[in-house]
């Protein structure tokens, strides 16, 4: 398999700074991931991640701040319910669920974002190409 | 379970009585239109031929909550309308209200457990012979074969959250109505038109409603999408026409996100993703504003079976779409049109939920 893609949504206060944190201290980290900053994690819609899994994406990373520390103190629950519904939804259309994942990466967690997105690499380099990738007729 | 009331009453007389007694001053209602030219949902005053009237008729030609909410949506009518909907057009109507986009003040809902109503294909209505058989099988509680295939697989059937409910299923239509009044407006009806004798024994469905379970199983898995290649099977022919979202209740908004600028690309789009894929089907997004729409209306679908009468390419929509729809339903634990308190599932949250979403 070649050229992973990866869209990562990640919220401002939390995982973005994270990744920004394992930038400066110098973390190596696995490069396929893009990076899409959003406000607030709660910012993502289903119709994101469809969107880009149907698109050739191989996988989407949604990041946001742990349970009970939203910047706005309650956008994630809202994110966790967005991305539950773009998980069943894809359930439903025969996607593979495994390439959504949502994961809470404070902001000082640097480490840990890079331990994220090398787990979620791994994953996608398991499951192999997305199969709309080279799909014509969608 | 409420009790139920022998009217004593055809459907005719009952919409007179409601007239003459001053519960209503309109009435919304399939009603044959003149010249027999066909049947449609039409909004009715007194002085009407109530005779016209065909409430129970088996044919959706739009669902009904759509023509509510337009006439509730900007401010709810001055005095009293009674409105016939069937239970799925009840629950979209709920939906619809909840989303500020109909008003139920002054609206009185009146439904009846509803045995199905026949494709409407090319504005073809059923034979006199397909009617009278549809007659037999609402008498026996039994499913009707040529009805609607999510009708078929129906199990919210009861007339759950109206006014006034009407048990035909077990008696047939050309009975007296059998009534029962669950809210504090069907009760004051009642009372005003006097029903407060003869009680009478609800109907057993057990049979049928364990029929139509198993049918709504039968048909998931014959709709079931279980990897890339069966989602384009079965989405080859769309021509993305869009009517299914312009039928569908839910569906409400008036300038679609799909048709919106977001998804009007430039030149240079087409030409970077030709260059990695060599042919492009066009339009794009075709099967992607499936999956978009599912998102939208999913959590809210009512099961009514519009998008697949309309489409035309003949495209299971609506059955795959019960399916799609009743597993975001699942996730949340959510009923659509069950209880207008209830906050859509996307505008509420748990603190403690849906942890294994999260990795």
């Amino acid at each position: 398999m070649n050229d992973i893609k990866i869209v990562a949504f990640l919220c401002n206060w939390c995982t973005y700074t994270a990744a920004d944190l394992a930038g400066t201290s110098r973390l190596k980290y696995e490069p396929e991931v893009r990076i899409i900053r959003l406000m607030c994690s709660s910012r993502i819609d289903p119709v994101f991640i469809l969107k880009a899994l149907m698109d050739g994406a191989d996988g989407v990373l949604v990041g946001g701040c742990a349970p009970g520390d939203c910047h706005y103190s309650k956008g994630n629950y809202y994110a966790r319910r967005k991305v539950a519904v773009a998980k069943t939804i894809a359930e439903s259309m025969g996607i593979n669920t495994e390439r959504i994942r949502l994961s809470w990466i404070p902001a000082s967690e640097g480490p840990l974002f890079a331990e994220v997105v090398n787990e979620f690499t791994e994953k996608i380099k398991e499951l192999g190409d997305n199969p709309t990738k080279n799909e014509v007729y969608l | 379970m409420e009790k139920i009331y022998d009217s004593q009453m055809n459907v005719h007389d009952f919409i007179k009585a409601m007239f003459e007694k001053n519960i209503v001053s309109g009435l919304g209602a399939l009603t044959q239109l003149p010249d027999n030219k066909g049947i449609s949902y039409s909004l009715l005053s007194d002085g009407f031929d109530f005779q016209k009237c065909m409430p129970f008729y088996p044919v959706m030609p739009a669902n009904a909550a759509i023509a509510v909410s337009k006439l509730t949506r900007e401010t709810s009518p001055s005095s009293p309308i009674a409105v016939f909907l069937r239970p799925c057009e009840l629950r979209a109507l709920i939906e619809l209200t909840k989303i500020k986009q109909a008003r139920l003040d002054n609206l009185i809902l009146i439904s009846f457990d509803c045995s199905g109503v026949f494709p409407f294909k090319d504005g073809k209505y059923p034979t006199e012979d397909t009617l009278k058989r549809y007659d037999q099988s609402i008498k026996e509680a039994k499913i009707n074969d040529t009805i609607r295939q999510v009708c078929k697989g129906c199990e919210n059937y009861q007339p759950e959250g109206a006014d006034i409910a009407i048990s035909i299923i077990g008696r047939g239509v050309h009975e007296s109505l059998a009534l029962s009044f669950a809210t504090e407006k069907g009760k004051s009806i009642q009372e005003k038109m006097g029903l407060t004798a003869s009680e009478i024994q609800p109907s057993t469905i057990e049979q049928l409603t364990s029929d139509k379970k198993r049918n709504k199983q039968e048909l998931f898995k014959n709709t079931q999408i279980s990897n890339l290649d069966e989602l384009l099977d079965v989405f080859d022919t769309c021509i993305a026409c869009r009517a299914c979202s312009y039928v569908c209740p839910i569906c409400y908004c008036k300038n679609c996100y799909f048709d919106s600028q977001t998804f009007q690309y430039y030149p240079e789009n087409y030409a970077q993703r030709l260059n990695k894929k060599n042919t492009l089907r066009l339009p794009l997004d075709r099967i992607f504003f499936h999956m978009g729409r599912l998102s939208h209306m999913g959590s809210s679908c009512v099961a009514c079976g519009m998008c697949s009468d309309v489409c035309p390419v003949d495209i299971p929509v609506s059955e795959m779409f019960k399916a799609g729809g009743q597993n975001i339903q699942g996730v949340f634990n959510y009923q659509p049109g069950q209880n207008l308190d209830e906050p859509m599932p996307l505008v509420t949250y748990q603190e403690k939920e849906l942890h294994e979403m999260e990795d």
